[in-house]
């Protein structure tokens, strides 16, 4: 999506969905994460297995395919939940949704829930992701 | 695997934080932030530098329960947890956990753990705690 296009996650009210969007994490990916991580267990050694971060991490991804955040945001809190094996023959669909979004004067607080599934709608994760970004724009929790 | 049994260390591990890993992670996690890999953006803000993703630093504690708990956390983990202090290039971080609770249900049994990430310092980086769904018949699908 174009930058231009994307919108400030400082302006979205709770419960806001953003489109969601499907992805396969192939090998090659598998292989890059597991080198950048440095990870080595052999459960992901030709098995076709996606380490589950890595499902978490590109759900990230594919929300800020969506969104921009000012400079200063910080990531202040992770929930993730695995539910289901990912494999690099699946096709995961993530999609998220604004649980808060809050003005605190200088700051703004905002949760996104984050929920992939895979091709046959099986709920393989699921997330809440706490960011506190500089806080110039209105109030959006609902009354 | 881990014995299920309070007060139980996790197999912890220690991972140099450098650059060169923070640019790979990256890449592959698509997350190309400047404040992780420009080091004349990120020198300008509070930070006074490049930190490494949140995510990374969580990974290495994914890759703690994985030892611990095998495909049972790829399957019924759960993780909660703050990220207290950034992870910056040459930092030691030193991830650890312990099993504080156990949990027998008719399927499986549920271990509570509390998990952290310290840096070289003894500063606390991440802390929080997960909790894992052992299959009592060793599948975990």
């Amino acid at each position: 999506m174009p930058e231009n296009q994307k919108i400030d996650i400082r302006e979205v009210a709770a419960g806001y969905e953003f489109p969601p969007v499907s992805y396969q994490i192939d090998s090659a990916r598998v292989a890059d994460y597991l080198g950048a991580v440095d990870e080595d267990n052999a459960l992901y050694r030709d098995t076709g297995l996606v380490p589950p971060m890595a499902v978490a991490a590109l759900a990230l991804a594919a929300l800020s395919e969506g969104m921009t955040m000012p400079p200063g945001a910080i990531h202040v809190s992770q929930e993730v939940e695995f539910l289901a094996t990912v494999s690099t023959a699946d096709t995961v669909t993530s999609r998220a949704t604004v649980a808060r979004s809050q003005n605190r004067g200088k700051f703004h607080m905002v949760t996104v829930a984050l929920r992939v599934v895979n091709q046959g709608e099986k709920e393989v994760m699921a997330a809440k992701t706490s960011f506190i970004l500089p806080g110039d724009v209105k109030d959006n929790e609902p009354a | 695997m881990t014995a299920l049994r309070e007060g139980t260390d996790l197999p912890g591990l220690q991972k140099e934080i450098k650059q060169a890993k923070i640019n790979l992670y990256a890449e592959a996690s698509r997350d190309f932030n400047p404040i992780h890999i420009d080091e004349a953006f990120a020198r300008k803000t509070p930070l006074g530098g490049t930190i490494a993703h949140g995510m990374l630093i969580l990974a290495y504690i994914s890759q703690m329960m994985t030892a611990a708990f095998g495909k049972n956390w790829l399957t019924g983990g759960k993780i909660n947890v703050r990220f207290k202090a950034p992870a910056r290039p040459g930092d030691v971080i030193t991830v650890s956990g312990r099993i504080t609770r156990v949990e027998p249900e008719e399927d499986y049994t549920l271990c509570r753990c509390e998990v952290l990430c310290e840096n070289q310092d003894g500063e606390t980086v991440i802390s929080g705690d997960a909790k894992v769904k052992v299959k009592h018949d060793g599948s975990s699908s």
